[in-house]
């Protein structure tokens, strides 16, 4: 039995990982029509390397995901540190905060494109960066949240009692023991918005497209090579990160994404 | 202590308002004009609510049947085993939806498989980990001792299976339905990879916001969204919650 259900995990990895693999060698082949492998070449990289769109793309992508990480690392924090105390409204509060999480990425996408079109305000990087932290202060806040429930508030409350002014005694007591869950938050905010292809479709402006939105465009014109390859360079940079999760906070891989 | 809370409440409430509340009302108002009751007035609307939901439910089904197994085998590895397989299972959605997904279209078209059936393995594919994580949880957390004791009183592993392993992580079950559920039923881009002719809810309301149509777009937005927390409600009835989720 235990084989039976070993050999059908296998499987699944295999249906996992194949499409990927095969990509990637596919990003190597020489020929550009034909899915049969005609030889070696790097020529689809030093494509994308020469592309200016590639480029611009990318800066577009780094901009909005770093700003709105940023943002949403402060606010994300700020959310889960305040959901720690007993008020009114609080369960109203608590599902205003999952609420990104909890809706598909097209219902965030068309309301902030309804409203920054109600309002007459062009989309830009800005409207982009704003709707990146309004879905990524959610994951950071959830991430932070469950450290947080994993420390003890009397350790806090001893320092202000020694004396400490509340923020001396956030920088020096809270922050150094969730430090863990906000970085893990925050490299968590920052893949998400760098692979975010539904809300920024939506609310970014024209000549501020996104690497993934490069692919969708991409890919509905016709299946080539320098999809391949732009895919790989794509898929190497979320590695990139996830290392760097791991490396900093040590946080389960399980802790989350979407 | 008071004003202490409240600067750290305004600021992440004040931008979800602005940014979340705001923006609701505001499609709310939308939907509600001429151009989104028409389009929620056409029977096409709703003919493809009917199909976004089937394709989610057989999506979701055929995901809960491959996981499961995937589950049960992770839960019962050395603990060196297990944390290899739950990163493996995991890498791949801390990547691009879209690039995997090309993946998955680079192989399939090739052999011509481009279907629904094709969609909803690509929509498989692409959920699976949502789906194993929280059954691996619930597996995990079984006591042995009461599958022992249901072999010892004398029923056959499949009884076991059926009346004591399944109730008993029925709340995996249900999270990593919800988790599969609630995406795919609003899905976009995905299919229209695989297989262009398969519309769904959301191809549509991209359709309308490519043609300028917000009135349309809107009036379809809103039916998902208040289906989905519907969904996310009547699912947190029956579940405890703690912390922020």
């Amino acid at each position: 039995m235990r084989k039976l259900l070993g050999g059908f995990t296998g499987i699944v990895l295999v249906a996992l990982y194949a499409p990927i693999v095969v990509m990637i060698v596919f990003s190597f082949n020489e020929s550009k029509y034909s899915v049969k492998w005609t030889g070696f070449t790097l020529d689809w990289y030093r494509m994308l390397a020469h592309d200016d769109k590639i480029h611009k793309d990318l800066w577009n992508t780094l901009k909005i995901s770093s700003v709105s990480t940023v943002l949403a690392t402060l606010l994300g924090t700020m959310a889960a540190m305040a959901a720690r105390n007993t008020f009114r409204g609080k369960r109203l509060y608590q599902t205003l905060v999952a609420l990104p999480v909890m809706v598909p990425d097209i219902v965030l996408g068309m309301s902030l494109y309804a409203l920054f079109r109600f309002l007459g305000i062009p989309r830009s990087l800005v409207t982009a960066v704003i709707a990146h932290t309004t879905f990524n202060l959610a994951y950071v806040a959830v991430v932070v949240s469950a450290r947080l429930q994993g420390l003890d508030r009397s350790i806090e409350l001893a320092a202000q009692d020694l004396g400490a002014p509340p923020l001396w005694a956030f920088w020096k007591v809270t922050l150094p023991a969730i430090l863990p869950g906000v970085v893990s938050g925050a490299v968590l905010a920052f893949t998400l918005s760098f692979d975010d292809f539904v809300i920024t479709y939506f609310t970014t402006g024209p000549g501020n497209g996104t690497l993934p939105m490069r692919i969708y465009s991409l890919v509905r014109f016709a299946v080539t090579p320098e999809i391949n390859a732009l895919s790989t360079v794509i898929l190497a940079a979320s590695l990139v990160l996830i290392a760097a999760a791991l490396k900093f906070s040590r946080v389960p891989v399980a802790g989350g994404g979407r | 202590m008071k004003g202490r809370f409240l600067s750290l409440l305004l600021p992440p409430t004040a931008w979800l308002v602005a940014f979340l509340v705001v923006p609701t009302m505001v499609l709310a108002g939308s939907a509600f004009s001429a151009d989104g009751m028409r389009a929620l007035a056409h029977a096409g609307t709703w003919v493809l609510f009917w199909r976004s939901f089937w394709i989610a439910v057989v999506s979701t089904a055929v995901c809960l049947a491959a996981s499961y197994p995937v589950a049960y085998f992770i839960a019962g590895c050395s603990t060196k085993w297990r944390n290899l397989l739950l990163f493996l299972v995991v890498l791949p959605f801390w990547t691009n939806l879209l690039v995997r997904t090309y993946a998955l279209k680079f192989c399939l078209d090739p052999i011509g498989w481009s279907d629904t059936s094709a969609v909803i393995f690509a929509i498989v594919q692409n959920f699976l980990p949502f789906m194993i994580l929280p059954l691996y949880a619930s597996i995990e957390k079984l006591p042995p001792r009461l599958l022992e004791a249901s072999q010892d009183l004398g029923a056959s592993p499949a009884r076991t299976f059926w009346k004591v392993t399944v109730p008993l992580t029925m709340p995996g079950i249900a999270a990593g339905s919800i988790l599969v559920f609630i995406p795919v039923l609003g899905v976009f881009a995905l299919p229209e990879f695989i297989n262009e002719r398969t519309v769904l809810i959301g191809s549509q309301i991209n359709l309308y916001y490519g043609q300028g149509d917000t009135g349309a777009g809107s009036a379809l937005t809103l039916v998902l969204m208040i289906f989905t927390i519907l969904l996310t409600w009547i699912y947190s009835r029956f579940r405890k919650s703690e912390g922020l989720v």
